[in-house]
Formats: C-alpha cells, structure tokens, sequence
C-alpha cells in the first residue's frame, strides 16, 4: 500500500537525477571503476584535485586523430604535471570496436606518449551513462571541489582532419587555468562530436 | 580480350556514353560510393543548374545531415569552379531518424543526393566545355565509423538548351521532394525548466498522421524526437533541454517534418526567456 504510493515518486526522483545527473556547477557524480593495471579509482579519492574524464575508443577516428596528432597526450602532459587528475574511460561493451583488456590499454598510451593518470574500464557502460557521454571523445572537468565545471567537445571544430587543430580552441586546458586562478569558465559546454561510445545498452 | 577489341569497347562506350566517360571514376571508398553528378547534360548560360554529390551507401550504412546528431559529422563540400560560376550551399533534404542504441542520429542511407544549385553566368560561351570541381569531406558510420575524402570533377558541356539525364534524374527529384519549403507559421519558443516549448500557429498540421522535428540551431534541444500536442489553432512541440544549453538565444531554426513534406521554420524566443541572462 505505502510502497505503491513512494514507488512513483522514488521512480520520478531517480529519472530526475539522472536526467540532470551530470549538471554545470553541480557536484560531479561520485563512480568508482577499476583501472588498467587493476587499481581502483574513485571520484571522491580526488577531491581538492581538477579532475579531467576523458572517453576513450582508440579505434575512433576523431580519437584518433587527437592522439596521433599529439594533441590529447599533450593536453593530459601538461595538465597531470600541474597536478591534475586526468582519467581516460573506456565504456565499450564487450565484443563492440574500442573494448580492450588492460594490456592493450596500456600499450595504446604508450604508443602516443600518453600521460593519463589512469586508463579506466566502464564496460556496463554506468558511468558513461551517468555522465550522459555520448561521443570518443567526450570531456568533463571537475573542480577541486567536486563540481562540473566543463561537458563538451574536445575543441571547437568537429572533424576528424588533423589541419584544423590549428585554429581549434581547445576547451579542456582553458577551463582548467580558468579554474585554477580562480576564474568562471569562459565556455562551460559545448557540444561533444566523435564517434557514438559503443555501449552494450 | 586482346588490346583490338578492348580498344573498340572503349570507343564504344565513349560514343554512348560521352558525359560518364569524361567524368572522373566514382571514389572507391569503403562502404558508401561516392561522385559527382549533374541533373542535367549541359549547362546554359545565364540559368541556375543542380550538381550534386551522389552518395550511394552500402546497405545499414549512412552519412550525415547538417546536424549529425549526437555523434557524426556532416557531409562538406568545397568547389572549385571556373570565373563566373557560383555554388550554393548544399540544399540538404530532409534526414532520417537513426537510434544508435540511446543516441540520436539525423542522416541519410540508400542512394542520395545532396544537390547544390549553380549559377552559370550569362558570360559562359555555348559550346565551351568548363570544369567543375569539388573536394567532399564525409564520415561513414554503421555502428563504426570511417571518414571519407575525395577530388570529384565533371566536365561540363555549355550549350544554349539542355535535357535532363535519365541516368540521375530521380535522384535529384527525390531530393527536392525531400527540400524543406519556407515555413508559412509564426510561432514561439519558450524555455521551461529541462524542456523546450515551440508553438506553431498552424491549422494545417493539425491532421498529420507523422511530425517529427530535426535541430538546425545547435546547444538548444536535445535530438531526440519532440512530443507534439494539437490545439485548436496550433500545436505545441515540447522539446528536451540540450545538456549544452548555455543561455536563451535570439531565435530558434529547426526542419518540421510532416507526412513526406517538410519545412524550414525559425521562431523567436519568447520575451520573458529573453530577459533572462541565462
């Protein structure tokens, strides 16, 4: 009798949160996942830190284009040698382009001198629904306080053509030295572009 | 077949089929066959004519709208043409609906062409033969994607009149039934909370058995299907929100589809949203 009156009301309260699970100035939602090397990793594990989460497929070819081009490995050098956090996910379900065990995720980072802090595995896809990750790539930047301060594209021109990155604005690097000294960030969403994260559902 | 007789079908194909013989070869690329084509066999002098980039997908294949959705990328095209000669944008038809699990696409499969009108100047000479040319750019998906380039040319005869050609025409009549026409409405768009509300001013939609409504403008709804609500004298489309809503805009331009037909239709925001800030 009471469950069947606070059934439509937690059921309302959960698509509401999820719906708006992952909301500019909000607090980030909390995941744990383990990584490459078997390691776990929480959001909360990092608070005081930016935190950077990057969607990852490396058989995409936008993903492709920013890690052959240098672009990404630079972006994550520079801001893990500032003392940010910057966790790559990988969301694809078994059996779909860009699932990979954690050897190869490894390998893949090496072969583009990347310098991630972790290389995580979303293979029930629940935090990449969580943050609502649509593409590879897909970024969201956490303040050191735990709320989103970016969700969007890697940069400002969709294409999977390594001559734009020239006249590209990436989006990642100006919101983190936006937060850093202290500043809102100038574009706090943009629309991501890339291939769709290969979810099992 | 010895050098003779391949010689001779070589001629004979370049008799029967003169214009397919001098254009360059269709792009070999995975999964979707890509060219250049005209609607008609020669271009006249001082009139508009349609070429267009004939994109012939493998079967569960597809490429792009303008707005791709939420992953993709749009079709793009840049010419080359001789002094005098002017292209339009593309006069992208309307796209399909594709799910891809949770996520939206809007693009194109089967056998399509995005046409785009020419102007041919007044100064062409008939009889002169000009070469058009155009660098395409596009992104293939079924689940995977592969992107796509390709250099493209025809060279066109200039003459005083001209005939359809048979080999294209239909693709290029199936586009323009697919063009949106401008919209004949007023209406309105309105932010409420996570959602997005355009009233359209419009007895004529009221008995349409299929609505569907495609974002132009970008970071305002989300792609995934509007609900649509009839009113005596218009109807109501509630949008989602864009997760990448970043303040009201001035306006608000998106492709209504109804029964086989569509339409372009740009309405502002209304008054109270404006006012806001954000």
């Amino acid at each position: 009798m009471k469950l069947r009156r606070v059934l439509p009301i937690l059921f309302s309260l959960l698509l509401t949160h999820f719906a708006f699970a992952a909301t500019i100035g909000q607090p980030a939602p909390n995941f744990a996942l383990t990584d490459s090397n078997g390691a776990a990793h929480s959001l909360a594990d990092y608070k005081g830190k930016i935190v950077v989460l990057e969607w990852n497929n490396p058989e995409c070819p936008f993903v492709k284009k920013h890690y052959s081009s240098g672009n990404i490995p630079k972006q994550q050098t520079e801001a893990t040698a500032n003392g940010v956090v910057w966790l790559v996910i990988n969301s694809a379900a078994v059996g779909k382009q860009g699932h990979l065990d954690g050897t190869a995720a490894n390998g893949f980072v090496a072969q583009y001198h990347g310098k991630p802090t972790a290389y995580l595995f979303d293979t029930d896809g629940k935090v990449g629904h969580l943050y609502g990750a649509k593409t590879t790539p897909h970024l969201f930047v956490v303040d050191e306080k735990g709320v989103l301060r970016y969700n969007g594209g890697i940069d400002s021109i969709a294409s999977t053509d390594k001559d734009d990155l020239a006249k590209a604005t990436q989006f990642v690097p100006q919101a983190i030295g936006e937060i850093k000294s202290g500043k809102a960030v100038t574009v706090s969403t943009s629309e991501p572009y890339g291939c769709s994260v290969k979810y099992g559902s | 077949m010895d050098g003779h007789s391949r010689m001779r079908t070589l001629l004979a194909a370049l008799v029967l089929f003169p214009l397919a013989a001098a254009a360059v070869p269709d792009e070999d690329a995975d999964h979707v066959r890509v060219s250049l084509v005209s609607e008609q066999t020669a271009l006249v002098p001082g009139t508009t004519a349609w070429l267009g980039l004939r994109l012939k997908h493998d079967p569960h294949w597809h490429t792009y709208w303008i707005n791709p959705g939420d992953s993709g990328l749009p079709t793009k095209l840049s010419w080359t043409l001789p002094d005098g000669f002017q292209a339009s944008e593309i006069a992208w038809p309307a796209p399909h609906r594709m799910a891809v699990g949770a996520l939206t696409n809007f693009g194109y499969t089967g056998d399509v062409v995005l046409p785009v009108q020419i102007d041919v100047p007044e100064s062409a000479l008939d009889g002169a033969t000009v070469h058009v040319a155009v660098d395409a750019k596009w992104l293939v998906c079924q689940e995977e994607c592969i992107p796509g380039k390709g250099s493209f040319a025809l060279d066109m005869p200039v003459r005083s009149i001209t005939a359809n050609d048979t080999n294209v025409e239909r693709l290029f009549s199936a586009a323009r039934d697919m063009t949106p026409h401008a919209a004949p409405w007023s209406g309105m768009a309105h932010v409420e909370g996570d959602r997005v509300d355009v009233t359209l001013h419009t007895t004529t939609l009221s008995n349409a058995a299929s609505l569907d409504a495609f974002a132009i403008d970008r970071k305002i709804v989300a792609n995934t299907a509007p609900k649509i609500t009839h009113h005596p004298n218009d109807i109501t489309l509630t949008f989602k929100k864009s997760e990448y809503f970043a303040g009201t805009p001035a306006q608000f331009a998106f492709l209504l589809h109804a029964d086989g037909q569509s339409w372009n239709v740009t309405v502002p925001f209304d008054a109270t949203n404006a006012s806001q800030s954000n």
